[in-house]
């Protein structure tokens, strides 16, 4: 006993309780329940087997119900149109902005950190102000696109089918580009300014310069950020309970959203499960690019 | 003398890597030993072992007759001063002068007082109030080695305390830390990769390389005998001058692979055609008028200090030599080199160990 | 162009980049001092005409919202303090070593960080409803909380503790400290800074929970502010004033701490994301 406890004092048992402690409880409240996904996705599990751990087995039933039932195929495919439309959007601004602020003004560091507050807030508030802003009649942003003689007509962003899930996509591009611009000014910023001198010197242009020498410092800066674009934008669920529920007629269903649907509003868990098994395999690669190209990093 | 700390048979592993190889050190009490080596010679892992920051893979390690192998560091009565000084940034000097004591729980009135004491010793009682970021390198490096010194440990140790120092300042700091150490009666274990900062400072060398310790003794000793080639070649700069030599086929004279080389007579105990090194330190070589014995050497670059003047020639191996002052010799000459025959070093050239050799007469007569 | 007039430019062409990236903010703001009427209002106005100051008070008292903040508060302070306990040491361990076992934890860590929670409340629920924990919903959102945002956690104060060098703890040991004593009196207050910023995020992120408090919470006196403000938002709403006063209510609080604390929030949260 003594000697456990001076171990502790003094030795490896304090790092080991340090660590030891917080891998338990996460195995406990992380570990397990992917764990427990998974068997449950092999079950039929409702509101009356919830409280049982003893339930019916039905195999792969869930799966094969799951690719049968016609909503599945248009969901998927609305998840990826979610994933690469929200990407792409807050990369393309979040990179623009992070160039512009890297001229480095007076003030640039200031106002640019100011941008993170579209992620530092709620987002279901998020989602509540641009439900607002994107509402068909009265919506501001209708008013700005027929004022600048984009539209004619009022777009009902929340309930035409067609525009639903990209109601969704703009709020989520607005919440995630600045995270983007931090990160790409980071490593931006990051990029030893004689490189630029010496390109300089050997007569490249600015165009020339951002193609030879930013971009491919940047790879795999911009290779983390695009990871961590693809974890944060399956994460995202908020947006869609605030702005278009799923809906109209799960026009703008994603499988996140959709999972959790299935247990808490259907109250079919099982399947529930299953959705979430399928998704978090698929959040599992993208974290395991993330850690890839960040591993130099890691290992610091 | 009662010695301070004694390791015997020290082997220290990370993993598969043996960084300490079977270390026999004895620290007698007051003496101050150097460490030194290139670096990842395992002097700083065996230094940190003393501390208890490494624990040790096997043998004994023994401080003030009492074994410390599984010690923590707490318990060991040791001070150390880092290279990076380690003060704590968020404490005052005063915090971390007393910072040892508070611990002990000494009297904040008593500790006050030793931190005043020492800092009056070193000079820093102007700055007791100051945070280690407003200080200059050479006040750090004060605070570092105050925070040793009021302590009263059993021995001080010096991981590279120096490096961090420019040029001036190391040289003044290197005679201020050993007169401190005189006056302490301290035992001290200093760790440097500066064979010069060892030779000035230390009784005791202790020269380390690959995690082993290659020859220990008086700094002279080592100069004047080195054990073996690495040694001969660390200690001295610029560094001796090796030339591969082998042995007559009567096996009473050493012939030189360089052209016009003196064949050199000696007393040997080597089969004949044996290959060895002979080591000549360049501030034993010296210019010869063409009347005196000596032999021929290009010249290939001329470096001047203003004190000194360094010769290196045009032949392989190329030498190095050192000349008093200033030399009218210039690149492209030939010059006329001679050396005592006492002065030179013979390392066998494949276990690159010293080889005694009897009294040493130059031949006039070059090898044919 | 001399330098300054550069930077004029700059800074004013930045200027309006911000006021167009940070208008649905405005927006927020001016809709909650709108009347009924002029909100609808076409073309719409951009500054109220009579600001509707009285909306705040009908809002907080109409929707309880005392009672909605005050759950926030409860369950961000609970998992920030179950994160900041346990995560801390978690982090400085693995910023103390480096050794497969540390490349391991580490990788479980990210692993566990990106995990969405709208996928693992299902198992989550299903298994405190078994063990009972439901009972409590609080402390249940707290303990889910805590196991999705203390890796994310432990990555920004990992890199905090890398930047407390090595040499300091050891000092500490030399000096006669015992490792538990050269932590808390040397490590942790250099690290001060760094944790306190994660910390601050992490309540950041927790006082805009959404996922768990609704599938957990279904007493309405027990669930926090943003469960709150989505029974508001119904399908056909057209309360809007109302509903942008009680999201004003809600981050403007989130914004203040923001706005105080930018420098070193986003220092904190650059150094660790991508490491």
């Amino acid at each position: 006993m003594r000697r456990i406890l001076s171990t502790v004092r003094d030795g490896r048992g304090f790092d080991i309780v340090l660590v030891g402690v917080p891998f338990a409880f996460l195995f406990a409240l992380a570990g397990l329940p992917l764990i427990y996904n998974i068997l449950m996705s092999f079950q039929e599990v409702d509101m009356f087997s919830l409280g049982s751990f003893i339930r019916p087995f039905v195999g792969i039933d869930n799966y094969v119900a799951l690719f049968r039932q016609p909503e599945t195929w248009p969901i998927l495919t609305n998840t990826l149109i979610f994933v690469v439309g929200s990407i792409a959007g807050q990369f393309v601004i979040g990179f623009g902005l992070a160039l512009f602020f890297w001229t480095n003004f007076p003030g640039a560091s200031w106002l640019r950190g100011l941008f993170l507050v579209s992620w530092v807030m709620p987002g279901l508030v998020v989602g509540a102000i641009w439900n607002w802003i994107l509402s068909g009649d009265f919506g501001v942003l209708n008013f700005f696109l027929r004022e600048s003689g984009l539209i004619e007509g009022n777009i009902f962003w929340r309930s035409d089918p067609i525009f639903s899930l990209w109601a969704v996509v703009i709020a989520n591009i607005w919440l995630g580009t600045s995270f983007n611009m931090i990160l790409l000014s980071v490593g931006l910023s990051a990029i030893p300014g004689d490189l630029y001198e010496a390109a300089e010197m050997d007569g490249a242009n600015g165009w020339q310069r951002f193609w030879t020498i930013t971009l491919p410092m940047m790879r795999s800066t911009i290779g983390a950020i695009i990871a961590l674009g693809l974890i944060f934008t399956l994460q995202q669920f908020d947006l869609f309970a605030a702005i278009t529920d799923g809906g109209p007629n799960n026009s703008s269903n994603v499988a996140q959203y959709w999972a959790w649907d299935l247990s808490f509003r259907q109250y079919d868990f099982g399947r529930g499960a299953t959705i979430s098994v399928i998704m978090t395999v698929f959040v599992m690669f993208a974290a395991a690019v993330y850690v890839r190209s960040t591993r130099h990093e890691v290992r610091g | 003398m009662t010695q301070q700390i004694e390791l015997s048979g020290v082997n220290k592993y990370y993993g598969a890597y043996h960084a300490l190889r079977d270390i026999n050190l004895s620290i007698p009490k007051g003496a101050f030993v150097a460490l030194v080596g290139p670096s990842g010679c395992g002097k700083s892992t065996l230094l940190r072992s003393l501390a208890g920051l490494e624990t040790i893979s096997s043998g004994d390690l023994v401080i003030a007759g009492e074994r410390m192998n599984d010690m923590p560091p707490r318990k060991r009565d040791l001070a150390m001063v880092f290279q990076s000084y380690a003060l704590y940034p968020h404490m005052t000097v005063e915090q971390n002068l007393t910072y040892s004591l508070r611990i002990k729980g000494v009297k904040k009135a008593e500790a006050k007082k030793a931190a005043e004491e020492v800092a009056a010793i070193t000079g820093l009682s102007d700055l007791l109030h100051r945070y280690p970021r407003e200080l200059s390198g050479g006040q750090r490096q004060r605070v570092a080695m105050s925070r040793a010194i009021i302590r009263h440990p059993k021995a001080f140790l010096f991981d590279e305390p120096l490096s961090n120092l420019d040029a001036a300042l190391r040289v003044h700091m290197r005679k201020e830390i050993r007169a401190l150490h005189d006056r302490l009666g301290a035992t001290s274990v200093y760790v440097t990769h500066d064979q010069v900062e060892a030779m000035t400072m230390a009784d005791h060398v202790v020269i380390m390389r690959a995690g082993v310790i290659e020859q220990q003794g008086r700094p002279l000793d080592l100069y004047d005998r080195p054990a073996n080639r690495f040694v001969a070649g660390f200690i001295g700069s610029p560094a001796m001058n090796f030339i591969p030599a082998r042995t007559s086929d009567d096996g009473t004279s050493l012939i030189l692979d360089l052209p016009g080389a003196p064949v050199l007579a000696m007393d040997l105990d080597l089969p004949p055609g044996h290959a060895v090194s002979v080591g000549i330190r360049p501030e034993h070589l010296s210019l010869a008028t063409a009347d005196m014995p000596g032999f021929n050497v290009p010249v290939a670059a001329i470096e001047s200090t203003g004190a000194a003047t360094f010769v290196t020639t045009e032949t392989t191996p190329e030498i190095v030599l050192v000349l008093n002052g200033r030399s009218t010799v210039s690149a492209g000459e030939t010059i006329h080199l001679t050396f005592e025959p006492k002065n030179i070093h013979v390392f066998d050239a494949g276990s690159d160990q010293r080889i005694e050799v009897g009294t040493v007469l130059t031949q006039a007569k070059t090898a044919s | 162009m001399s330098e300054t007039a550069r930077n004029r430019l700059m800074l004013a062409i930045a200027l309006i980049m911000a006021a167009i990236y940070l208008f649905p903010l405005y927006w927020m703001y001016v809709t909650s001092l709108k009347s009924g009427s002029e909100m609808f209002a076409n073309p719409p106005s951009f500054w109220p005409s009579s600001a509707q100051w009285q909306t705040f008070a009908f809002v907080w008292e109409s929707r309880n919202m005392g009672r909605y903040l005050w759950n926030s508060t409860v369950i961000a302070f609970g998992s920030v303090a179950l994160i900041a306990v346990l995560g801390t040491g978690c982090a400085y361990v693995l910023a103390r070593y480096r050794n497969v076992w540390v490349d391991v934890g580490l990788f479980l860590i990210l692993m566990l960080q990106v995990l969405p929670a709208s996928l693992m409340v299902t198992p989550i629920f299903v298994g405190f409803t078994q063990v009972g924990l439901l009972d409590y919903p609080r402390l249940a959102v707290i303990l889910a909380i805590a196991a999705k945002s203390m890796p994310f956690f432990v990555v920004l104060v990992r890199a905090t503790f890398m930047a407390v060098p090595m040499e300091l703890e050891e000092a500490a040991l030399v000096d006669g400290n015992s490792r538990v004593g050269a932590f808390f009196n040397i490590v942790l207050p250099l690290a001060r800074n760094g944790i306190l910023v994660s910390a601050i995020l992490i309540f950041m992120q927790a006082f805009g929970e959404f996922v768990y408090s609704k599938s957990m919470i279904q007493d309405v006196s027990l669930q926090p502010a943003s469960v709150g403000l989505n029974s508001f938002m119904g399908p056909n709403t057209s309360e809007w004033n109302n509903i942008m006063a009680y999201a004003t209510m809600y981050v403007t609080p989130i914004l203040a701490i923001f706005v105080l604390l930018q420098r070193r929030i986003v220092s904190g949260l650059t150094s660790g994301a991508l490491k």
